[in-house]
């Protein structure tokens, strides 16, 4: 088999192992979840044509190693019925990795598994310059890492100060982990600056007479963020947004911008630290008109 | 009506909370529990008792210390 005929393979997500004639195949799973009906497919494709043997990945994928190169079409024939495609490798938007969301964690904001579907639908396998991740964390405690990802989502709540019951009791300036709420110079307001807040609503939570309130409970959204090699942070764009639909037109505003500044295989971040973030925030607010 | 007073600065998560249920326990209905307590332990109490129906009616503080004044649910 030639070396071209490798890397198309490996661009439907059938990755050759260092076991010579060997594959690991690689599943398309969306925001780490699969129907049990799928898992059992799975299971029975990995008896049949691999070694009893899966491996999840670090991004909450599944592969079926050990798969000889003769099996792979039988293999993918196989797993179709039951709804589980084959994943993709190389230039292109991966595995939308998600928490489980406001309908099942009790911390949640959003329900990132949803999101993560939309986007999937919309991106998933997509060209780009160099491989894009996303990750849905459905609130502050960020379990899937927003800010590791090329395009991160982070479920967020903004406070906002409401005069007429106030006592000035000061809890909600003592919860603050990043001591973001400040009182006026005349001593009769409380200000929340949007800078260090990091939308995790304590304030809210804590305010005894309900005078911090939500303001927006929605997403925030982060770029650029990588591992691998050169790990560096994705940093956050834009203002909360209040809608599912606007924080997909912000990633796929992202995306655009992406094509067209990104190199061949340059990391988003990478072309984030050339063009800086505040090109990629005036592109993404001047085509989608999000604040 | 006598303010019965409970003190866990002491204390940390979740035994603060449990403490705050147990001497509510003592008070009357629309009776106040006083609880003083560190700046650490202040938004679990608080939430809790928001969503037990119980209401803070008042705060002070002093020298890192809060004193709530917490008015039974009825
Ligand atoms: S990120 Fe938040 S919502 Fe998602 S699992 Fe973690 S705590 Fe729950
Ligand atoms: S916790 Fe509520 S009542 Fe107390 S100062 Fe903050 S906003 Fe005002
Ligand atoms: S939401 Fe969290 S970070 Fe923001 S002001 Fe309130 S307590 Fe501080």
């Amino acid at each position: 088999m030639s070396e071209a005929d490798f890397k198309e393979l490996k661009k439907g997500g059938m990755m050759r192992q260092a076991e010579a004639g060997h594959f690991s195949v690689r599943l398309h799973v969306v925001g780490g979840r699969l129907a049990t009906p799928q898992l059992r497919a799975i299971r029975e494709a990995a008896d049949r044509f691999g070694r009893r043997e899966i491996h999840l990945t670090s991004r909450q994928g599944v592969e079926i190693p050990h798969v000889p190169q003769d099996a792979l079409a039988a293999l993918k024939e196989f797993l179709a019925p039951s709804g589980v495609g084959v994943g993709v490798c190389g230039p292109t938007v991966r595995t939308v990795t998600a928490c489980q969301g406001c309908r099942v964690c009790p911390s949640g904001v959003i329900d990132s598994p949803e999101l993560a579907k939309a986007v999937d639908r919309e991106l998933y396998g997509k060209p780009v310059p160099h491989k894009f991740k996303v990750g849905i964390s459905g609130c502050v405690n960020n379990c899937m890492k927003a800010e590791e990802n090329d395009a991160g989502i982070k479920g967020w709540i903004e406070p906002r100060w409401e005069a007429p019951a106030c006592t000035f009791c000061g809890v909600c300036q003592a919860v603050c982990p990043t001591k973001a709420i400040a009182t006026s110079e005349d001593g009769r307001a409380l200000i929340v600056d949007p800078t260090p807040c990091i939308g995790c609503g304590d304030c809210i939570t804590s305010c005894p007479t309900g005078s911090m309130r939500e303001k927006i409970r929605g997403y925030r959204v982060f770029a650029g963020g990588k591992f691998g090699r050169r790990p560096s942070l994705g940093r956050r764009i834009l203002g909360v947004l209040e809608k599912k639909e606007e924080a997909m037109a912000a990633i796929l505003t992202v995306l655009d911008f992406f094509r067209e500044h990104g190199k061949p295989r340059e990391r988003f971040g990478d072309t984030l630290q050339r063009t800086g973030f505040p090109a990629l925030e005036t592109f993404v607010k001047e085509r989608t008109g999000l604040p | 009506m006598t303010t019965t007073l409970l003190d866990i600065t002491g204390d940390v998560c979740p035994m603060t909370f449990v403490k705050v249920k147990m001497g509510l326990q003592r008070v009357p209905p629309l009776g106040t529990l006083a609880v003083r307590l560190k700046e650490e332990a202040l938004k679990n109490v608080i939430s809790s008792l928001k969503t037990e129906g119980h209401r803070v009616t008042n705060v002070s503080r002093e020298e890192g210390i809060f004193l709530l004044e917490v008015t039974k649910g009825g």
